[in-house]
């Protein structure tokens, strides 16, 4: 599904020269759950925002899904990220005037999707993450878990080919984090392909490859046996 | 305590300086647009209060508040023989003085001049209004063939002000008259409704001996009447006592069998002379004339003004509260009271006042002399006295500070620590507040929308009124004044001979009135089978009127100089004689088609034929008079005037203008006229006006005001946009996050800029629905003020509302882009 090659990341400011991402080679195949595990600063977090087209690389190719997109302008990756991929956020990102059904068609609104259809399909997501009982209420009367269900439901709604997620269980305990897990080991079984960032040794248990970074680069690749 | 509130006010200023500036810049604008209006009314209310002993001196007015036939109509003028009555008749009186109204020609140098604002008196002006003396006598108008001077006129006049004891020749009805300057005054301050360059004293009996009627005539107001009265006198017991004054002294006229009473339709009354300026009464006035409500609406605009400003403080301090929520808790958590909190906001919403007040002030003196020039006024800018800016500065920054930060530090002081410390947001946006926000936007972009509309409207009416068509062919004129010069007595037709062969002269028309001439004489009708007459306005036009003026003949024809019976001179000076006879032979008349209705005619053809009773002097009775024409009506004057009914009379002599249509280079057209003016008559100045020159001057006050209209417009505008920027930024900074959310979901930078002007076009095409009807009642009432007036359509209004969004979405575009642009990530990363 997607392919880089020798992708590198420089941050600039007027007198330091920081280096995110050093040649990185990644391959990722639909259906997969990958995994990118590392120390802070290691740089998962900007190779989940390269991958997830929120960041350009600065040199390198990436072809995503068979379009070479690393040169793409401000326009045509979001229109690129939009049609293709979803995302999970550390701290749920929702909106916090808006209510869970609102928040969760939002990720429609950009879409060319009809009003009638935007409330079926919010409808149907919000059934899978079993939230549906919590529509109106807003972000800010539910629980971590609950809020992080959303944000799930958020991403999925649209059908991304891609889910990324961001350390997902990060800002959750323990009960919730394994619960948020279990329903992403739930999606990859029924199709969807799914990056992580996490810190989490036991929750990177839940991919079918981990990804260890460190400094910018890929240290090792390991695949769970299946 | 005191000096950590300032150290943290002065930090929060200086740390936001985007805030800082838009209410500091926005405040200060509302001061100086407030000091400058409170100038400019100080200004018109201070009109002659600087006259010595002032407060005993009065003007006689005469007023006509329903006139059987037209509109109400209050003159500052009163008759000469008012002023002789009153004097007689009132223990109260001290002194009293007739000034009429005249410009003498002035011969310097061989060249003849018009003396402008030259007035004759009858007896002392300066014991009647204390004029303040520089040089000679305080009475120096004791006897008739004395003369007074302002400095400035002296100075034109003689190149010098020491000119006491030096005899002035003026020309006056055709006649050279000597006066001795016995005094010098100051020249008169601008805040005076008297404008006058020179008196002279006459005795007016022989003045008009050949013009006796003046004398003893209660309707021809052709000057104005002062009086002084004994200190501790009551003028309101006099003006109480004036309907049985007027029976005592007005005698019944016989007019076509019925009786006729001057004092019918007129009031008398006298006027302090400070009220005169903002009186009722400015038909006849000296020097234009101001209206309690005008002043009244700027007062009200300014205060508008600085109310948007406050409003902006008020909006920024409230949505700004979330910034300063974790100082109010740490406050509160370290023992501060609620009230000492409030103190803190208001004591921080009073520094800012203050240092906007500075501003304001230093806008406001650097303003009031452009201000000034642009309103003709002497607008003084002092801190100290009477009329000193340091009082009323601090007021505003009182006002200002207290109404601007009440509510914020209401607010702001209502914050509960533990919920702000542990919750540990950004923003602690308090639900209401911003609703609360949005009335107030609301209510800025309603007053700038109104001001756009009404800037429209009166600036339409304007263009209207210039070119609304006048029922004549206005363009290629030339009106030429001073016709009715003593002087030109007798060589009327042998001028208008010479001036027909000028090159490019195509007809010449001498007439009473022309384009916006100020003549207005009136007569009475009697209409065969009606008691009471009708009034029209009677004119004398020769029979080169018609084709110069360019005037529709409707029904019937104009008059022809083949037929005696159209031509009605009079040799001066008039006789009784001459006028019975007149009057015993009748004579042909043409009238306009709202006279024929007014005298019943259904149609112009009817009345063609039909005689009627024309009244011409109060001696003799109706002359029987047949109507041979109707010409399409003209609007000779401004568009705020009435449309005249008109009465036409054929004449060879006597008329006031002379009007010339020309064709071709008006520049050469006026050069040949001038040349043969000063050929045939040397000892009358040439004064000649082309009619599109005539129309922009009397338009000037309209114009003017749609002037100032523009100026608080764009003020209400650049506040109502200051505050809306300051709000956007404070927006798009808190709704970052969402922003990065959207983003991440894949709306466009387009989606999001449509999304923030969104929240902010709201308001302001809300405020459309708020400032419509208010501009329409208001601008509806005052075209209702002309006589003809554009139609008041939807388009000023959807334009303003147009401008204002326009405005308002450049404004915040701005915003909206940059933060539409920002990348997502750091929006979503570092909450």
């Amino acid at each position: 599904m997607l392919r880089m090659r020798d992708v590198a990341r420089l941050y600039r400011t007027d007198s330091v020269e920081t280096v995110a991402l050093d040649g990185i080679d990644l391959d990722i195949a639909s259906g997969e759950f990958v995994a990118i595990m590392g120390p802070s600063g290691c740089g998962k977090s900007t190779l989940l925002n390269v991958v997830g087209l929120l960041d350009s690389p600065t040199s390198g190719s990436y072809v995503f899904d068979g379009t070479e997109v690393a040169a793409l302008g401000e326009a045509k990756l979001a229109a690129f990220r939009k049609a293709n991929i979803g995302f999970i956020f550390q701290s749920f990102n929702l909106v916090d005037e808006l209510t869970v059904r609102d928040n969760i068609e939002l990720a429609l609104l950009y879409h060319d999707v009809s009003a009638k259809e935007r409330r079926t399909r919010t409808d149907e997501v919000m059934d899978r993450v079993g939230i549906a009982h919590r529509a109106r209420h807003r972000p800010s009367q539910l629980s971590g878990g609950q809020q992080q269900r959303v944000a799930v439901a958020r991403a999925l709604v649209a059908a991304p080919k891609l889910i990324l997620a961001d350390e997902p269980t990060g800002n959750l305990d323990t009960n919730h984090g394994e619960e948020v897990m279990r329903m992403l080991q739930q999606l990859n079984g029924e199709g969807s392909t799914i990056v992580m960032v996490t810190h989490s040794p036991a929750h990177a248990d839940y991919a079918s490859r981990v990804v260890n970074m460190l400094d910018g680069r890929i240290l090792q690749e390991r695949r769970r046996a299946a | 305590m005191w000096r950590n509130y300032l150290t943290v006010s002065i930090n929060a200023l200086a740390k936001n300086r985007v805030y800082s500036i838009i209410n500091l810049l926005g405040l200060a604008i509302g001061m100086a647009a407030c000091l400058l209006i409170l100038a400019f009314i100080r200004y018109e209310t201070s009109f002659d209060r600087w006259v010595r002993g002032g407060e005993n001196t009065y003007q006689l007015q005469t007023y006509f508040p329903n006139p059987r036939d037209g509109p109400p109509f209050f003159l500052q003028m009163a008759s000469y023989v008012a002023e002789e009555r009153i004097k007689k008749d009132f223990p109260q009186v001290e002194s009293t003085v007739y000034l009429l109204a005249g410009s003498p020609t002035i011969v310097k140098d061989g060249q003849v001049t018009t003396a402008k604002d030259y007035l004759v008196a009858n007896g002392d002006l300066l014991s009647v209004i204390d004029l303040p003396v520089l040089r000679g006598s305080k009475t120096a108008l004791n006897a008739p063939d004395t003369a007074i001077l302002t400095r400035s006129e002296a100075v034109r006049q003689f190149g010098t002000d020491d000119v006491v004891g030096r005899t002035m020749s003026l020309i006056q009805k055709g006649k050279t008259y000597d006066y001795r300057i016995n005094a010098v005054v100051a020249d008169l301050p601008k805040n005076s409704h008297l404008k006058i360059n020179a008196v002279v004293r006459r005795d007016f009996p022989s003045y008009f001996a050949q013009e006796r009627e003046f004398l003893t005539c209660w309707g021809c107001q052709s000057g104005w009447v002062y009086v002084k009265l004994k200190p501790g006198s009551n003028a309101d017991a006099i003006n109480a006592q004036m309907p049985a004054w007027e029976k005592r002294n007005i005698p019944d006229e016989n007019f076509g069998g019925g009786r006729f009473n001057a004092g019918d339709e007129a009031d008398w009354k006298l006027l302090p002379i400070a009220d005169v300026h903002l009186g009722k009464a400015q038909a006849g006035a000296m020097t234009p004339g101001n209206d309690r409500g005008t002043i009244a609406t700027f007062a009200v605009i300014a205060i508008l003004i600085l109310s948007m400003a406050v409003v902006n403080f008020t909006n920024l301090a409230t949505a700004r509260a979330g910034k300063r929520a974790r100082e109010v808790a740490l406050r509160k958590v370290l023992g501060a009271t609620r009230k000492q909190l409030i103190g803190q906001f208001v004591g921080e919403s009073l520094l800012v006042a203050l240092i906007a007040v500075v501003i304001a002030l230093a806008l406001s003196e650097l303003l009031i002399r452009p201000f000034a020039s642009f309103l003709d006024a002497d607008l003084t800018f002092g801190y100290f006295g009477e009329s000193g800016m340091l009082l009323p500065a601090l007021a505003l920054v009182v006002i200002v500070g207290l109404l601007g930060g009440l509510y914020p530090a209401f607010f702001l002081s209502r914050f509960q620590p533990a919920s702000v410390l542990k919750a540990n947001k950004s923003s602690a946006e308090t639900p209401g507040s911003g609703r609360l926000r949005s009335i107030l936007v609301i209510g800025q972009f309603a007053i700038s929308i109104a001001l756009i509309i009404c800037t429209a409207i009166v600036y339409g009416q304007t263009v209207y009124a210039r070119s609304v068509d006048p029922g004549y062919k206005r363009d290629h004129i030339l009106q030429v004044e001073n016709l009715s010069r003593y002087q030109l007595i007798g060589r009327g037709e042998q001028l208008v001979e010479r001036m027909k062969r000028v090159p490019g002269v195509v007809a010449v028309g001498r007439t009473d009135i022309g384009v916006a001439t100020t003549n207005n004489s009136n007569t009475g009708v009697l209409v065969p089978g009606r008691s009471e007459p009708v009034t029209l306005g009677r004119y004398r036009v020769d029979t080169g009127f018609r084709d110069a003026m360019g005037l529709d003949v409707v029904a019937g024809r104009w008059f022809d100089p083949a037929r005696p019976m159209d031509d009605q001179t009079l040799t001066f000076p008039e006789t009784p004689e001459q006028t019975r006879a007149l009057v015993a032979r009748g004579a042909n008349v043409v009238i306009n088609e709202f006279a024929a209705r007014k005298l019943g005619a259904r149609t112009p053809q009817e009345i063609i034929g039909k005689t009627f009773g024309l009244g011409i002097s109060a001696d003799s009775g109706p002359m029987p008079v047949t109507v041979v024409g109707v010409v399409k009506d003209s609007r000779f004057r401004s568009v705020r005037d009435p449309l005249d009914p008109i009465v036409f009379l054929g004449t060879r002599e006597g008329t006031t203008h002379m009007v010339i249509r020309y064709d071709g280079d008006p520049a050469a057209v006026r050069a040949g006229v001038e040349r043969v003016w000063k050929q045939a008559v040397s000892d009358v100045p040439f004064e000649a006006q082309f009619s599109d020159a005539i129309v922009e001057d009397l338009y000037k006050a309209e114009e003017r005001r749609a002037q100032i209209f523009a100026g608080f417009a764009i003020l209400a505008v650049v506040i109502a946009c200051l505050g809306l920027f300051g709000l956007a930024a404070f927006t798009a900074e808190r709704r970052t996050k969402e922003i990065g959310i959207r983003k991440v979901l894949g709306a466009r930078t387009l989606d999001i800029v449509r999304l923030l002007v969104w929240q902010f076009s709201r308001p302001v095409l809300v405020a459309n629905l708020l400032a419509w009807p208010v501009a329409w009642w208001v601008m509806r009432d005052w075209l209702n003020s002309f006589d003809t007036r554009m139609a008041l359509t939807p388009v000023p209004f959807l334009l303003a509302g147009a401008l204002a969004l326009t405005i308002a979405v450049v404004t915040i575009a701005g915003h909206a882009f940059k933060v539409a642009r920002a990348n997502p990530i750091k929006a979503l990363r570092y909450e």
